[in-house]
């Protein structure tokens, strides 16, 4: 019997030396909509790198999106900037699926709007 | 001596051992002078022959005489004093009556990292039963239970210890055999103790005092961490021991296991701990912050290949993920520490040395914090990544001149530290990163070299210490630059040189069987730290000012003076009482620097203070400890202690709305962060043959009005907790101990809590916990 719980106390032992990191992965969502024209888009990727697009909408219905996973802690950034005074913008950051930050504005061509924050922890 | 003859003869006559020396034969019985104990395995060698043997279990002993008179008959052991006896011709028939007096140097039962020598200062030795016993998962938390022994808390982990209202660096901590950890982070959220798992230790032995200088620079004090070590086997054994433990409102559990093993030849142990916390209701019912994840895996080898001669090589790697600090502006996000430890202990050189000690360690931190759980991370993020080790080494040697005992050795350390802190404007354009130096490869070298010499007599034990370190540091120039690139502050002279001397002194009177008196004094020097010499610009201290190093500092001095009594009695109990007085030179305390020489760049600060040496500075207080026998159903116990600290000559910055406006000197204010007075007293019952032992602790602590007004420190109320404690002993592989901590759900704080971050609400302690561990050893 003792050498049962010897030889489980070892395999316990083992799991627990391999139980050492616990990353936690989250989606997230860039998400940009509501303007009427072309508008400039900057935002972090997985690699951490900030990346900028110009995206030119059909319409204010128009959504423009992106996708990565994020491990907790990790800063998640958009920001905008239109050139049309009769456009404006909505930028949401999602985590899972459930709106994290979001920002918008309207007729203002001068101010960049940013969305921005870090991914919670649990 | 006749009465002693004929007692033995009678013993013998009952025991069936006939002991009247015959003809050419010599007998007799050895006992321990101190106890009159017979002591077996005692070599008795015949000189003029050669011809030897041991006294057996009760001390008895025979040897062939010889023709040669007179005998000379030499009684050896390894923890007693050899002795030479000389037996006339008219002598021989009547049987000897030998007493031996213990040696000094009584190798204790745990070998290479406990203490070897019995010492003569003050000290005291916490077992492994109330660290099993503790529902604690902190050392520096556990240890507040100490008289005069309190913890600076910021945070779910890494309380500070503060020993008589010492703390910090000017604490020796160290890890079995002399092993140092330096923490990375400048807000010393995680101090040497935060990088020992509490689950890991044995022992733990608090030195007060400058006395204990065979263990390094001993200022305050020195905390030695004693965890277990591999054992040998006569013939190949394996071990198995767990520890679980579990807890409500603090909730959370902490494991580990070890298995262990070895023969004659070599040892092994491995083991795993696992701890994970999370937030905890205070007894008002607010929940505080408190969360923490940690683990850690630990393997050590030991070979003995002859008798006496033991090498030890240990790996540890711990891990902190997630701990909460919400008194400082971040968090622990991760800690991974490697510590690399060979020990050497070697025995059985003879008579002449006792023992050779040595140890060699690496230990590695790499810390990084973040403020990503602050409010002001919604505009920057601040992530710090800071490396920190500390390379050294100690050997040691003791050895016997005439009747006493010198143990002599050197101990080398050296620190680096280096990191940056990294600022994210996640709210700007672009993500603007700033990255700050915070220790621009700061390095501290110390080289000791030391002596303790121990001698004993009847009624007196001396002691007497004398310790040389030559300190050097150094560190790139001390710099903080602007967003905009510009440098707003700047020293390059970084250089500094120190030599040290430090020396203790004590004696303890044995005044008769009941009662010893001790005095101890000394004098112990310590070096700055490397936050007190090379800190830039950052809110490191009590008070709410960015802080700036000095490298020019000059080491602070303690020279301290203690009075104890003891009193041990079998029927009456124990009692140990002692008052200490301490007066400390070139105390490292910090005044503000003018906003037009350096402007402080924390948001919120005040200004900025800099490392100053003020003259002086006094402590003094007292230790009470109180014990029933432990012959009795139950026992009790009483402590009590007070420290209190005063600087002659303060200066007190007044505020008004935000901004110093002035100064003022305050005459006798009292040192910041000393805990108050405060009393424990302990009540257990033990029922079935004491496998059962209901208890109760109560905890009076008061409140603490000597407070610093130049630090503006704030009054603590006074409180009482009451624990409820139950241990089980189902068999000598189970172990249950449980209770009630702060069972009436008190709600109250530690004088010594810093307050919540960004406002002045205390950080409240657990209101009600009940806890439940199980040790199990196979």
């Amino acid at each position: 019997m003792k050498l049962i719980i010897k030889t489980f106390s070892i395999i316990a032992l083992l799991i627990l030396f391999g139980a050492c990191n616990d990353l936690t992965q989250k989606k997230v969502t860039y998400k940009a909509t509501g303007a009427v024209s072309e508008f400039t888009l900057q935002y972090q990727n997985a690699n951490h790198e900030l990346i900028t697009v110009n995206v030119t909408p059909e319409s204010a219905a128009d959504v423009w999106k992106f996708d990565l996973m994020a491990e907790e802690g990790e800063i998640v950034y958009l920001s905008g900037k239109y050139k049309d005074i009769h456009s404006g913008l909505l930028l949401q950051i999602l985590i899972d699926g459930k709106v994290y930050k979001q920002g918008s504005s309207r007729y203002d061509t001068i101010k960049y709007l940013t969305v921005s924050g870090t991914i919670p922890y649990n | 001596m006749k009465t002693q003859g004929f007692l033995l003869s009678l013993i013998c006559l009952f025991t069936g051992v006939q002991l009247l020396a015959q003809s050419g034969s010599i007998s007799g019985k050895i006992t321990d002078q101190e106890n009159g104990q017979p002591i077996s395995l005692v070599t008795v060698k015949n000189i003029q022959t050669g011809e030897t043997t041991t006294s057996g279990k009760s001390g008895l002993f025979r040897l062939n005489a010889g023709e040669k008179l007179p005998l000379i008959i030499e009684f050896s052991h390894l923890g007693f004093d050899t002795l030479r006896v000389s037996v006339d011709k008219d002598k021989l028939s009547i049987p000897l009556t030998i007493n031996m007096t213990e040696k000094q140097t009584q190798l204790s039962e745990v070998e290479v990292f406990s203490d070897l020598t019995k010492s003569q200062y003050p000290v005291l030795h916490v077992g492994i039963t109330p660290l099993e016993r503790t529902p604690q998962q902190d050392i520096g938390k556990f240890l507040r239970s100490e008289p005069n022994v309190g913890g600076i808390r910021k945070g779910a982990l890494g309380i500070d210890p503060v020993i008589r209202g010492f703390k910090y660096s000017q604490l020796n901590v160290q890890l079995n055999g002399g092993t140092k950890i330096e923490g990375g982070c400048p807000n010393r959220m995680d101090p040497a103790t935060a990088h020992v798992d509490i689950n890991d230790l044995k022992n733990i032995a608090i030195y007060k005092g400058p006395y204990a200088l065979k263990y390094g620079p001993a200022f305050g004090g020195v905390l030695r961490l004693i965890t277990s070590e591999p054992e040998f086997y006569e013939t190949y054994q394996t071990k198995v021991s767990m520890i679980v433990g579990g807890q409500t409102n603090y909730e959370g559990f902490k494991s580990r296991i070890r298995v262990s093993g070895g023969n004659e030849l070599l040892a092994y142990s491995f083991s795993a701990n696992w701890n994970k916390y999370g937030d905890y209701k205070a007894g008002n019912g607010d929940v505080m912050q408190g969360a923490s994840n940690t683990s850690m895996i630990k393997g050590q080898i030991g070979v003995q290949p002859l008798k006496g001669q033991k090498f030890f090589l240990s790996y540890d790697k711990s891990q902190g993920r997630n701990v909460d600090f919400p008194t400082l502006p971040m968090d622990e996000r991760s800690d991974d520490t490697e510590i690399y430890d060979f020990n050497y202990l070697g025995t059985g050189f003879g008579t002449g040395i006792n023992f050779i000690q040595a140890n060699v360690y690496k230990s590695d931190v790499h810390h990084i914090m973040d403020n990503k759980l602050r409010p002001f991370s919604d505009t920057v993020v601040a992530i710090s990544d800071i490396t920190a080790t500390n390379t050294g080494g100690r050997i040691a040697i003791n050895f016997n001149v005439g009747k006493s005992v010198i143990e002599a050795g050197s101990s080398y350390e050296s620190i680096t530290k280096d990191g940056n802190r990294f600022k994210t404007m996640i709210m700007q354009p672009n993500m603007p990163t700033f990255t700050e130096e915070l220790w621009n490869n700061a390095l501290i070298n110390n080289l000791g070299l030391f002596a303790e010499y121990q001698a004993t007599s009847s009624k007196i034990d001396w002691v007497a210490s004398v310790r040389l370190d030559f300190n050097q540091a150094n560190s790139d120039p001390m710099v903080r630059y602007a967003p905009t690139g510009d440098p707003v502050f700047l020293d390059a002279d970084t250089k500094s040189n120190y030599t040290n001397f430090s020396f203790s002194g004590g004696m303890t009177w044995h005044i008769n069987k009941f009662n010893k008196f001790g005095i101890a004094l000394g004098k112990g020097v310590r070096s700055p730290d490397m936050t007190e010499r090379y800190i830039t610009l950052l809110p490191v201290g009590y008070d709410n000012y960015d802080y700036v190093g000095n490298p020019k500092l000059k080491p602070e001095e303690n020279h301290e003076i203690e009075f104890d009594w003891g009193y041990q009695h079998s029927r009456w109990g124990n009692l140990q009482a002692g008052i200490f007085f301490s007066f400390v030179t070139n105390y490292i305390s910090a005044v503000m620097v003018p906003p037009s020489e350096i402007k402080p760049q924390t948001k919120g600060v005040l200004g900025v203070k800099r490392f100053i040496n003020i003259d002086k500075a006094y402590l003094t207080g007292f230790e009470f400890v109180y014990s029933t026998p432990e012959k009795l159903k139950w026992d009790a116990s009483l402590t009590a202690a007070y420290t209190t600290g005063i600087n002659p000559e303060a200066t007190h910055y007044i505020i008004e709305n935000g901004q110093v406006t002035g100064e003022e000197t305050i005459k006798n204010d009292p040192l910041p962060e000393i805990p108050p007075l405060e009393a424990t007293v302990s009540f257990n019952y033990h029922l079935m043959k004491r496998r059962l032992s209901p208890g109760i602790k109560v905890r009076v602590v008061a409140e603490q009005n000597q407070i610093s007004k130049a630090y503006y420190e704030t009054s603590t109320p006074g409180f009482t907790t009451v624990e409820f404690l139950l241990a089980y002993t189902y068999s000598k592989n189970l172990k249950v101990y449980g209770g009630i901590s702060n069972l009436f759900n008190t709600n109250y704080y530690e004088h010594l809590n810093r307050r919540i971050v960004g406002s002045s609400a205390p950080y409240l302690e657990p209101g009600r916990m009940c806890y439940l561990n199980l040790i199990i050893s196979l």
